[in-house]
């Protein structure tokens, strides 16, 4: 964890706004009352504002692990840009994969602006200190499974996006309008590929059966456990509105009759909507699967973090050249 | 003159195109599109792994816009053959020797200096050939060239940034950059090697003048722009006859790797 | 970016990656907005990395790139937002219903009619 005294604002303290928690005359205890009822009351915060520790590091281990993701989830798909069977799937796929890594630049200097580094995040995330989804830890077998990905876990991530596009950390807030408006061309991408594989031929049609089998305990564990709305810090700073549990029960909500209407079955007997009181009913996700495989202990965690340090590794002498080369007045 | 060595079981597949012109025509065409397609593989490996995220999601934009002329030349190849195949078909279900590039990008991805070295040699090269197309009589692949010409102008100033910050980043950006342009640099005059029948594009108005004066001109553009970073000027292309044939294992095991889940269901529409 | 590019180009490098912050025009007409940053070593790299991060689904006719030191910071509301009254500088500081009353009273004049087409 950064230690939070290391975080310096960016802007120095007379160029922030006059915001009352912004006064450096007033104590601690003051600042953090006016901050709590600003933010609390749907205020929204700017990297130039003070705010609580508490806050800065909650919402920098929040964004953090957000980019963390869209790096690391970059690993699985990329293997299949070079095995793309037409050229438009080809532009598509690498179009998305770019997708991810720009959306991990936007939260890495959103991260960046809360004061750490960015070599530091990326040094803490190849030392497996810091997290990644789970979704991200798994193999990808067949070109379906692409096709389930860009489908299915975008889609997944795109409602969890959705809620935070009120966040109260405003640079938060703004960077997941673009996000999202991005990634709604990846769902896209990906039903389309589903669609041409389930009306295809067979073969086809039971590769993406397949990968709906393996990809679906990853989609139900993907916005975690359930938990308690009261005692959520996230969501008591209004950094996220949403709890795991409402992320999942819209995601079946929209996905589940999406994906019966292809025929496909889905690989859990107890998934059904209780109409009366308006919720979906499930087996129970695994849990101990989720917290083994967050803990970079998933059946690809250790051969994708090395991956990373190994790439990082060989080019770290290109981010050494472009700080020292000499510019020509051209 | 170059003879056919190496191109023969390509010439072959011009069924539907038919005399001298049609012939050079297409054969141009398909050497253009497999020179952008294969750069657009090779470069597209860099998605997703480039040096600062900020260069990984450029260098993703220059595989994107590879890819993209390569599909628009195949197009333009697939109306003058007419032989029912499409742009993907030509793309993808060739055996590896069917493909047409140039030797230049035979070379695998290697490390970034690689990468910059192959995208300035081909860059320069390209944007010659692309002069001498800019008044070209075929008039689908006039329009074309156009908006080519327009989209390679930022990839130009990209990779030339890049050639100027590894030649003046120090002593091990210029030893990788210096190895990369030795090793490819006998390779690079192979985009610019004649072409079998470019005679009759130049008597038909197609191309401005034949690939030897092309190359010639792109050899003092490249020599004065290189040794004003104080590198070695290009020297000849070795073993010109083979400019376009033979390639190497690199090649082959992209291919078996772009080609594989085509493959796994013949016939399917994916 | 032809000549912008070219003119900031005698730039130094700074020796670090550091924030520049872009800048873009959406078509033709808009405002120049605040899109994001990008971490660069250079005025060069920092347009190329523009286009990338806020051009590559060409939503962007226009970019500036501005080096994040470089930029001056005013968000003092005493001095943006002075507390006392400036409403004499806005249209809605001048209520004059009561009085144009009294007027057309004095002047035995009806209330003109609304006049479509104008304000």
């Amino acid at each position: 964890m950064t230690d939070p005294l290391a975080l310096d604002p960016v802007l120095p303290a007379r160029e922030r706004s006059q915001l009352p928690f912004n006064d450096d005359a007033l104590d601690h205890d003051e600042r953090y009352r006016h901050f709590e009822e600003h933010v609390t009351a749907g205020g929204k915060v700017e990297a130039t504002d003070w705010m609580p520790d508490e806050y800065r590091t909650q919402v920098l281990r929040f964004v953090e692990m957000h980019a963390n993701s869209e790096l690391m989830g970059v690993l699985p798909e990329r293997e299949w840009i070079m095995r793309a069977p037409t050229l438009r799937r080809k532009l598509a796929l690498t179009a998305k994969v770019q997708d991810e890594v720009g959306h991990a630049q936007l939260l890495y200097r959103v991260a960046e602006d809360l004061g750490k580094p960015r070599d530091a995040m990326i040094q803490d995330l190849l030392d497996g200190k810091t997290k990644f989804h789970n979704v991200f830890h798994y193999p990808t077998f067949s070109w379906a499974d692409i096709g389930i990905i860009a489908w299915l876990v975008d889609a997944a991530a795109i409602v969890a996006q959705q809620a935070l596009r009120d966040s109260s950390y405003a640079p938060y807030a703004r960077t997941m309008k673009k996000v999202c408006w991005e990634e709604s061309v990846h769902i896209m991408h990906g039903r389309d590929v589903v669609v041409t594989m389930v009306t295809g031929t067979a073969t086809q049609r039971g590769a993406i059966q397949e990968a709906l089998d393996r990809w679906w305990g990853p989609l139900m564990q993907m916005h975690g456990p359930r938990s308690d709305r009261a005692k959520d810090r996230d969501i008591h700073w209004k950094i996220k509105a949403k709890t795991s549990e409402e992320l999942r029960q819209e995601f079946l909500g929209i996905y589940v009759p999406r994906i019966r209407e292809l025929g496909l079955t889905l690989p859990d007997p107890a998934l059904r909507l209780d109409e009366a009181a308006g919720e979906w009913r499930y087996t129970e996700p695994d849990w101990n699967e989720l917290r083994t495989v967050v803990t970079n202990h998933g059946p690809k965690s250790e051969e994708r973090l090395q991956f990373r340090r190994d790439n990082w590794a060989a080019t770290q002498w290109v981010r050494d050249a472009i700080l020292r080369a000499p510019r020509s007045a051209a | 003159m170059t003879d056919f060595a190496g191109l023969e079981p390509i010439a072959m597949d011009f069924s539907g195109a038919g005399g001298g012109r049609e012939r050079a025509l297409a054969l141009l065409l398909l050497s253009m599109a497999d020179d952008e397609f294969v750069i657009g593989f090779s470069d597209s490996e860099w998605t997703g792994i480039g040096p600062i995220l900020e260069e990984d999601v450029a260098i993703s934009s220059l595989a994107q816009d590879e890819l993209g002329h390569a599909q628009a030349l195949y197009r333009l190849f697939v109306d003058v053959v007419a032989d029912g195949r499409d742009a993907d078909a030509v793309a993808y279900d060739r055996p590896p020797e069917g493909y047409i590039h140039a030797r230049l990008l035979d070379h695998p991805r290697g490390d970034w200096a690689w990468t910059i070295a192959r995208r300035w040699l081909y860059e320069t090269a390209d944007a010659a050939r692309l002069a001498a197309l800019a008044e070209t009589s075929y008039e689908p692949l006039r329009q074309l060239v156009d908006k080519l010409r327009r989209e390679e102008r930022y990839h130009e100033m990209h990779v030339d940034a890049w050639l100027e910050r590894l030649a003046g980043g120090g002593a091990e950006p210029r030893r990788r950059l210096e190895a990369a342009l030795t090793a490819m640099g006998p390779d690079a005059g192979t985009v610019l090697a004649p072409l079998p029948g470019e005679l009759a594009l130049v008597r038909h108005g197609i191309l401005a003048e034949p690939f030897a004066a092309i190359e010639a001109r792109w050899r003092a553009v490249t020599s004065t722009r290189l040794i004003g970073l104080g590198l070695a000027a290009l020297p000849p292309t070795t073993d010109p006859d083979h400019a376009r044939s033979g390639h190497s294992d690199a090649f082959r095991v992209l291919h078996a790797d772009f080609t594989m889940v085509r493959r796994s269901e013949v016939g399917a529409t994916w | 970016m032809g000549e912008a590019a070219g003119a900031v180009d005698a730039i130094e490098p700074a020796g670090v990656l550091e924030p520049w912050e872009v800048f873009r025009r959406e078509k033709d007409g808009d405002p120049m907005r605040h899109g994001g940053s990008v971490m660069a070593p250079d005025a060069t790299l920092a347009l190329h990395y523009a286009r990338e991060m806020y051009s590559r689904r060409q939503e962007s006719v226009h970019l500036w790139v501005v080096r994040r030191a470089d930029i001056h910071d005013l968000a003092d509301l005493d001095l943006l937002q002075p507390p006392l009254d400036r409403s004499f500088k806005k249209p809605g500081g001048y209520v004059m219903r009561d009085k144009l009353a009294a007027a057309r009273q004095v002047s035995g004049q009806a209330k003109p009619k609304a006049n479509k087409g104008a304000r």
